[in-house]
């Protein structure tokens, strides 16, 4: 087993003059559920894209599962092993449930021209129609797998996000605001099912925009202020932290 | 789902495949060859050429959304391909066929390589010039393509030393190609790489940080298309004798593309309806004189107007592809494509 899932050091992205991640550097544990907070533009998207190969860092090295991963594609990122959903919903929507979640058994088990032109069984193909099945039945998505992914209502696409970075197989779940636009029961849903999925052994990084849901359930929790790391530990110290309330509330001098 | 459903469901696909084998085997060329009219025969020969360039051109841009402009390019790749190795080397029709669809599927690739990166209206546009590219070099070209006298292909199709002259021959032989080409068309399109290719149109940042290799994929179905639509041009130089250039410009592309957005973007069987009705209604309309396009044009605009996913719409198509080729889907622990 290694000894950390994701491992950052001085992580640094730079966009022109300015600065959006600044030597940022974490440490994931197996099995760790950890909340990353920061109030807007504090460069937690840009943290998240560097993560999952969407930008490559200006400086600094990502290791996953003590493999380097620094300038990897999405694509190898993912067949790494590291699921992510959007920040804003991104699903297929003229493809149904059951495609939409198919899509990630795809990216992991491997697409093939060859495949598809033989007419018979395959194994591949089996096993990513099994591990649909499994995972849509996991999010309670089996019901309405047939139905197109437009028709599904705001809170059971979030699912259906989750279900398809699920599908990935997936040894660190990467969630990109996963509460946003839910109400209080709908979030709470959410916790609980993250939680679960956590307690099954999966790693999970939450990065959201409210401390909320992060504060319940989260075991530990890294603060971004303008790109910088100012906290990194549990949920009752991080907010009594004075500068994460500096970061939130404003202090009387901004020195970051 | 129980085993009497299963065993019905795959009794009807069945039933389907052999009806529309028949339709196409044996009903058409029967009452054509009954009619004696040779130019009908000649029209149903470049109605199944057209339902493969449909069919075709409908995997890359219904099923994995890059628009192609330029798409008549690989036709007349194709086409010429053939011409000129039959013509200049003698290279029999079994030969030419393949290699012509290899030469389109290899001018694909190249196109494909530096323009994938390019979405939507980008990507149209640089079809767009590579489509013009050909069509300008075939006609200018003189030397070699003749220009815009064309070429004549004098050997008739020839297999394993069997020619086929007379125009009910080789109907067959189109329609045994188009068959099979329709049917590993068919393969692509409702499989899990026909999902891959669809999850890329829908969104392919998405796709890739799902570990779907966008650019591969997107090679893969460039090449895949452009090698039926040359196969396609290899078959439309052997079986009319002729080609020229005018066959093969930007107002072609933009037939083929009516086609495919008429039948239905994304849709397999819509593809092949909007290649049978854009090619058949004109002959249909013949009795109307002046006004026969017209006519056309007016059938297409109603048809976008009144049926914009499509005569066969790519989710009623994949259902029944569903329903009827996989019948275990609705089964618990059935598999989305067989």
């Amino acid at each position: 087993m290694p000894e950390t899932i994701l491992e950052t050091k001085g992580l640094t992205r730079r966009f022109g003059g300015l600065t959006a991640v600044d030597a940022v550097d974490m440490v994931m544990r197996p099995g760790e559920l950890v909340g990353l907070i920061g109030p807007n533009g504090a460069g937690k998207s840009t943290f998240f894209n560097c993560l999952t190969g969407f930008y490559p860092p200006s400086e600094g090295e990502v290791r996953f599962l003590d493999k380097p991963i620094t300038g990897l594609k999405p694509f190898q990122v993912a067949k790494m092993g590291i699921g992510r959903t959007f920040q804003n919903l991104r699903i297929m929507p003229n493809m149904t449930v059951f495609d939409n979640v198919s899509i990630g058994a795809i990216g992991s088990l491997g697409h093939s021209l060859r495949r598809a032109l033989w007419p018979f069984n395959c194994l591949t193909d089996n096993e990513i129609s099994q591990r649909t099945w499994d995972i849509l039945a996991r999010v309670g998505l089996d019901s309405l797998s047939s139905e197109l992914a437009a028709n599904l209502s705001y809170g059971k696409r979030k699912y259906l996000e989750i279900a398809r970075a699920l599908a990935t197989d997936p040894k660190l779940l990467i969630l990109d605001e996963p509460a946003a636009g839910l109400n209080e029961q709908e979030t709470e849903q959410l916790a609980d099912f993250i939680q679960k999925l956590n307690r099954e052994g999966l790693p999970i990084l939450l990065v959201e925009h409210d401390m909320g849901l992060v504060m319940g359930i989260c075991q530990r929790v890294m603060v971004l202020a303008l790109g910088k790391k100012i906290a990194d530990d549990t949920p009752e110290a991080v907010q009594q932290h004075p500068l994460v309330l500096e970061a939130y509330l404003g202090g009387e001098e901004c020195q970051y | 789902m129980t085993d009497n459903k299963l065993v019905s469901h795959s009794v009807r696909a069945n039933l389907l495949v052999l009806g529309l084998l028949a339709l196409v085997l044996g009903v058409v060329p029967g009452v054509l060859s009954f009619l004696g009219k040779s130019y009908y025969m000649q029209v149903a020969n470049s109605a199944l050429i057209y339902c493969v360039v449909a069919a075709s051109m409908n995997l890359i841009t219904g099923t994995a959304g890059l628009m192609c402009l330029g798409h008549a390019a690989f036709f007349g790749i194709g086409a010429y391909t053939a011409a000129l190795l039959n013509t200049h080397f003698g290279l029999p029709f079994l030969l030419t066929l393949p290699l012509g669809g290899v030469a389109a599927g290899l001018a694909g690739v190249l196109v494909a390589l530096p323009t994938m990166r390019l979405i939507s209206i980008y990507f149209a546009v640089a079809t767009l010039g590579v489509g013009e590219i050909v069509h300008v070099t075939l006609l200018n070209w003189v030397s070699l393509t003749r220009g815009p006298m064309g070429m004549q292909i004098y050997e008739p199709i020839t297999i394993f030393g069997h020619q086929f002259t007379g125009l009910l021959s080789i109907y067959y032989v189109i329609a045994v190609l188009a068959c099979v080409s329709i049917y590993l068309l068919w393969r692509m399109n409702h499989s899990y790489f026909g999902n891959a290719l669809r999850s890329v149109r829908e969104d392919d940042q998405c796709a890739e940080a799902m570990g779907i290799s966008v650019v591969k994929l997107k090679i893969q179905a460039f090449a895949a298309s452009t090698f039926f639509t040359g196969l396609a041009g290899a078959v439309l130089a052997h079986s009319a004798g002729y080609i020229s250039p005018d066959s093969f410009q930007f107002s072609e592309s933009i037939l083929i593309l009516t086609m495919v957005v008429v039948g239905g973007l994304g849709s397999l069987p819509g593809s092949i309806l909007g290649a049978l009705l854009l090619i058949l209604l004109p002959e249909v309309a013949r009795g109307l004189g002046d006004m026969r396009n017209v006519a056309v044009g007016v059938v297409m605009f109603l048809s976008i107007l009144l049926l914009p996913k499509g005569i066969f719409g790519e989710v009623s198509a994949i259902e029944v592809a569903r329903k009827l080729f996989n019948s275990a889907w609705d089964g618990r622990n059935a598999v989305g494509w067989k």
